[in-house]
């Protein structure tokens, strides 16, 4: 390599090096600006929903290194009709010792935030307040208030800021509990008993919210689509009255 | 340019080699069916064995299985050796012993049936162990039949690889019986 | 006359077996006829026949029983038809068909976006939709499985090597006989009311489902068998007929993928054969496998399916990384960068693909202490998938760029695959997944690595390889078309998929809320502007077959063996065995030549740079 091609590539390097820069700042901008997540009500809803926020961060450089890189390669370096061959570089250790370490740092890192410490966020506060037994059939959604033994179809009413320990049953084939606005979710699976919690943070209902809803989210069958329910959220005091009248 | 000497493409790995590899390979890719079957076994019932099995068949036709084994290597050993009358003979010994085992398990089957039909936990398992693996056997029983045949007639006087993959195989499917026989009637 | 044998075969070997099977109930005491019973069995012996009928007897079989073998003799396209060994006919017969089976897979995924253009059910009910959608994936990933592999891991992988043919041609011909079954059993499911399980099959539901749920398992287990021995073929094929001086540090990189994709289909697939029969015992023989009132477990289905799942979706992407990887060194006209890395990415990729499966079980009720583990080895699997990424960005940097059309098929999977690598990497990430399990954010994830990565990499190869296979030229312009055709029409129908999700939109279902209508009737638009984009491909795939220009025998003036010899190849493929000297990447280096091959054909070299 001469002189001349030294001079050039440490140049090209420069220049592709502050395109990425540039181009990540704009793209962590654009992340933060958009607004990627629905209608959140719970607890669980902020550490999902930051846990994707924190992997858009992490993605964008990525995202970005891959695209300016080579969106300026295949700029500057198309063939304009000589015929030549390229410059035969099989390899470069400081490019590859690179994009070693960082792909694998980054991964590790991955793993450990927003993964294992999300995951333990999510296991944490593990005492529940209420619990509530639900039953999937097809296509149906069925719960027990499990200490008044109250059992309702239709609207699941559930009171704000208690923890909630759902218990998970079917008795036909696999569905699955899912709440988007409260970004939960957890199979029900014939013979098995299975498990989730969650505290609701804010008051709403399905009229005026879409999210607030149980959705069957595993596929079951011709009524698998239609197999939801409304899910309200409202002050203690509402629910006991609304419990009581209930039954209990 | 670099001078072309080669040989012939064909020769290039011979012909037995390549068969042999692939054999292997063949081998290879079936256990990973019979360790899935087994995996299977213990994430239904742990160690749990019926009680019914009957310990005496099973040890009878595993004895049988093995001893097919050798009558298969010996009719291998002879086909390398051209003892034509040798490797008939074995052949013949081998087929006896397969459809012995075969019918044995056959037997045990009927029995089965009201001990622990399919649709109990156990049933489920040991119809279906049993049955890939008779399946197998009787694959195995069709092609020592077909070499047999061709043995009678003298048709592997040059050419031992096919009797070499019969018995193989063979004692690929014997081999397979030793990790399902403890898993069906001991642990 | 060779698939009308081999229909008379399967015909007699279903009543055969039917009667035998019939029998046997009717000794047992139970009803002698039902339908799903007696065709599981049947099954078997119907493929027996049918294979017997369209040559293995003829051509095979013989010498078994004394007689002498007869060689197939037919000619000119009649071969196509036939049961022949050259594994050029045969690679074109797996490409046709796969195509095919992709078109059809994808007028169903028309249908699909119609019905989901407005609220409500409009064409279809909730049931049609629900076998449409599974046909409609079952179908795709069939091809993703087999298409690539079977067309050019046949047609290019021997020659690529300096083999005159595979290892074992005969097995070669089974393993594509074995498909037409294959789509028997995907009509007859059709036929009978489909199945409503997606093509994951999950049980219990798969064991209920109607007579079409059997037809999806025998497909899938058929599908199997053809995977297993055509993997094998070509793993003895690389491993034992490399031309001399063809080391394994000398392979293109197209046959190192070809060669560990193959691995993995002989490892794995065992496990979605060992899937559907316990489905089908389940179904047909009583057993109570996944019956949780007798004792069976709803999860071990789960486990096995993906445990060959996981690694069939790198079945579907390793050919696609093979042949991005091959095209951008011969379009940049640079060596293959990191070639060590790339090798060592796809070997990272098969070592750790069968320790992920279970990031598709994450919501399923598993043991929560799973979690953990699986998440860390997934979000590993980026390392070496990133290595890939490495390696062409490598090679692109400086070189001397020329796009063709293949080479602008092969930056369409590195753009496409980012996408849908890096939404992967979100989905493995358990507090997100949660919430987008079952959501269109995977939909619209796996469509990027699967269409965006996998059939982008099919289509390059199209372009890239159809002068060899057929002798012609395609139309670059027409060419050109197609391209950023489907290229926008893709992500304008995908892209808007992963805010669907995000918004809460799941999958498999007919009907949504309202909140979703407008943005499902932009992805629908979207999908009938990709869905058009096939048009222009049929027509100059089909028009320059018939009438394009003669092509020379290497028009990209490429270096790797099979731009060596006429397009297309003579049958034996090469005059004079090959002697390999080098890579095949020595672009750019004055003294690097690839391989000797004989003196007439180096001077067909010469001719082809010039044309
Ligand atoms: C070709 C097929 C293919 C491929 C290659 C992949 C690749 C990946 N997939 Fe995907 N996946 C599918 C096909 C595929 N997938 C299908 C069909 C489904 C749905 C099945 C169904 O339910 O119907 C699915 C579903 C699916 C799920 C389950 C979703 C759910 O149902 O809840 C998950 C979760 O972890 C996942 C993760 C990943 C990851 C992490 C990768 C990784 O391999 C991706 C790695 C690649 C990159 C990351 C980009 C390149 C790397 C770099 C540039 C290096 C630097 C990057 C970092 C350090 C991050 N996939
Ligand atoms: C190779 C894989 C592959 C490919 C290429 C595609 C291609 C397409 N897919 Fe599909 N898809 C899957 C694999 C694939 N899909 C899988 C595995 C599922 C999951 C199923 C499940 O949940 O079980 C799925 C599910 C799926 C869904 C979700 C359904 C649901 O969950 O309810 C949707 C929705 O929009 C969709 C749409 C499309 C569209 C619009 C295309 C378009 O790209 C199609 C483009 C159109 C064509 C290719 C047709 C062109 C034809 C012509 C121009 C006419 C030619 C005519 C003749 C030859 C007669 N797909
Ligand atoms: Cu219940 Cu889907
Ligand atoms: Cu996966």
């Amino acid at each position: 390599m001469g002189e001349e091609d030294r001079n050039n590539s440490s140049k090209r390097l420069l220049v592709v090096g502050l395109i990425w820069l540039v181009a990540t700042v704009l793209a962590v901008i654009a992340v933060a600006a958009i607004q990627w997540h629905p209608f959140a009500a719970s607890r669980e809803a902020e550490i999902t929903d930051d846990a994707f926020d924190l992997l858009l961060l992490f993605a964008a450089p990525v995202f970005t290194f891959v695209l300016v890189v080579g969106g300026y390669t295949l700029v500057r370096d198309r063939d304009r009709g000589t015929g030549a061959d390229g410059a035969p570089i099989r390899t470069n250790r400081l490019f590859i010792g690179t994009w070693v370490v960082i792909t694998t740092a980054l991964s590790v890192l991955i793993v450990i935030t927003p993964g294992f410490t999300g995951l333990d966020e999510l296991r944490a506060e593990p005492e529940p307040d209420l619990i509530i037994d639900v039953r999937a059939e097809r296509w149906n959604w069925a719960y027990t208030y499990a200490e008044s033994g109250v059992e309702t179809q239709g609207t699941l009413m559930l009171p704000i800021d208690r923890r909630i320990l759902f218990r998970i049953s079917s008795t036909d084939v696999i569905h699955s509990f899912w709440i988007p606005a409260f970004r939960i979710k957890k199979d029900a699976v014939p013979g098995q008993i299975t498990t989730t919690m969650v505290t609701a943070e804010v008051l709403g209902s399905f009229d005026n919210q879409d999210e607030m809803r149980v959705q069957c989210a595993e596929l079951c069958g011709v009524g698998h689509a239609r197999m939801f329910t409304g899910v309200t959220v409202v002050e203690q005091a509402e629910f006991d009255a609304w419990l009581a009248a209930a039954g209990g | 340019m670099a001078a072309t000497e080669v040989l012939p493409m064909e020769h290039a790995t011979p012909r037995l080699k390549i068969n042999r590899i692939g054999l292997w390979l063949f081998f290879l890719s079936e256990t990973m069916l019979f360790a899935g079957v087994l995996t299977t076994r213990f994430s239904l019932l742990g160690t749990e064995v019926h009680e019914e099995v009957s310990q005496t068949i099973g040890l009878v036709i595993t004895a049988i299985l093995l001893a097919s084994s050798y009558t298969a290597f010996r009719a291998e050993h002879a086909a390398h050796h051209g003892d034509q009358a040798e490797m008939v003979k074995y052949l013949s010994l081998t087929l006896l012993l397969g459809f012995v085992f075969v019918a044995g398990v056959a037997y045990e089957w009927i029995e089965a049936f009201d001990a622990f039909p399919p649709s109990t936990e156990f049933g489920t398992v040991f119809f279906t162990m049993t049955g890939i693996h008779a399946f197998h056997v009787l694959t195995g029983l069709i092609f020592l039949g077909l070499l047999w045949n061709n043995a009678r007639r003298g048709r592997y006087a040059d050419n031992a690889w096919p009797v070499e993959a019969g018995v193989k195989y063979w004692h690929f499917v014997d081999v397979v019986w030793v990790f399902f026989y403890p898993a069906l009637y001991l642990i | 006359m060779t698939i009308v044998r081999g229909a008379i075969g399967g015909v007699a070997g279903y009543i055969l077996g039917a009667a035998l099977l019939m029998s046997i109930r009717a000794a047992a005491g139970s009803r002698a006829w039902e339908v799903e019973s007696v065709t599981a069995g049947a099954w078997l012996f119907a493929l027996t026949g049918w294979l017997l009928g369209v040559g293995v007897w003829r051509y095979w079989a013989r010498p078994w029983f004394g007689k002498k073998e007869q060689v197939y003799t037919t000619t000119g396209w009649r071969r196509y038809f036939d049961f022949d060994t050259d594994h050029k006919v045969i690679g074109i017969q797996y490409l046709v068909s796969f195509l095919a089976l992709f078109f059809m897979a994808g007028l169903f995924a028309m249908v699909m976006r119609y019905e989901l253009m407005g609220v409500g059910e409009d064409v279809l009910d909730a049931d049609q939709y629900n076998s449409l959608m599974s046909l409609h994936g079952t179908m795709m990933v069939f091809v993703a499985v087999a298409a690539t592999v079977g067309a050019f891991g046949n047609y290019v992988v021997p020659i690529m090597i300096g083999a005159d043919d595979m290892a074992y041609p005969k097995l070669n011909a089974l393993s594509f006989w074995l498909v037409p079954p294959v789509l028997v059993a995907l009509t007859a499911s059709f036929f009978s009311g489909g199945y409503d399980t997606g093509w994951t099959g999950y049980a219990p539901l798969s064991v209920q489902s109607d007579v079409g749920g059997l037809f999806f398992n025998l497909a899938f287990f058929t599908l199997g068998l053809s995977s297993i021995v055509g993997a094998l073929n070509i793993i003895v094929t690389v491993v034992t007929m490399r031309a001399q001086g063809m080391t394994w540090f000398r392979l293109p990189i197209f046959v190192w993928s070809i060669f560990i994709t193959s691995i993995l289909s002989l490892i794995f697939t065992q496990f979605i054969g060992l899937a559907m029969l316990m489905v089908v015992l389940d179904r047909t023989a009583g057993t109570i496998f996944f019956d949780p009132a007798s004792g069976g477990e709803p999860l071990l289905y789960q486990h096995v399916f993906w445990f060959y799942s996981h690694p069939a979706v790198y079945i579907m992407i390793l050919p696609a990384f093979g042949i991005t990887l091959e095209i951008v060194s011969h379009f940049t006209r640079k060596p293959l960068f990191a070639y060590k890395w790339a090798v060592g990415g796809l070997l990272g990729i098969m070592g750790m693909s069968s320790v992920v499966w279970a990031h598709h079980m994450f919501t399923s009720g598993m043991a929560e202490a799973l979690r953990k583990p699986f998440l860390a080895s997934t979000e590993m699997i980026s390392i070496p998938t990133g290595f890939i990424f490495l390696s062409a960005l490598g090679t692109l940097w400086m070189g001397k760029i020329r796009y063709t059309v293949p080479m602008l098929f092969a930056l369409g999977v590195l753009f496409n695959f980012l996408i849908g690598g890096i939404t992967g990497v979100f989905l493995a990430d358990v507090p997100v997944d949660i919430q987008l399990q079952d959501t269109y954010f995977v939909v619209a994830h796996f469509h990027y690595v699967i269409l965006g990565g996998g059939i982008f990499g099919l289509f390059a190869a199209i372009y890239y390889w159809f002068p060899k296979m057929t002798g012609r030229m395609m139309n670059d312009r027409l060419g050109k078309l197609h391209f950023w055709w489907m290229m926008i029409g893709f992500n304008a129908t995908f892209l808007p998929m992963f805010s669907l999700g995000l918004q809460g939109m799941n999958r498999r279902i007919a009907d949504y809320t309202p909140d979703l209508a407008d943005a499902n009737r932009a992805v629908s638009m979207g999908g009938f502007f990709l869905g058009t984009s096939f048009v222009v491909f049929l027509y100059n795939f089909l028009k320059s077959w018939a009438r394009g220009p003669v092509a020379p025998s290497n028009p990209w003036g490429a270096r790797t063996l099979e731009w060596q010899i006429p397009s297309p190849p003579p049958h034996e493929n090469f005059e004079v065995p090959p002697v390999v000297l080098a890579d095949p990447y020595g672009y750019g280096e004055p003294d690097s030549i690839h391989a000797d091959l004989g003196v007439t054909q180096s001077e067909s070299i010469e001719e082809g740079v010039e044309a």
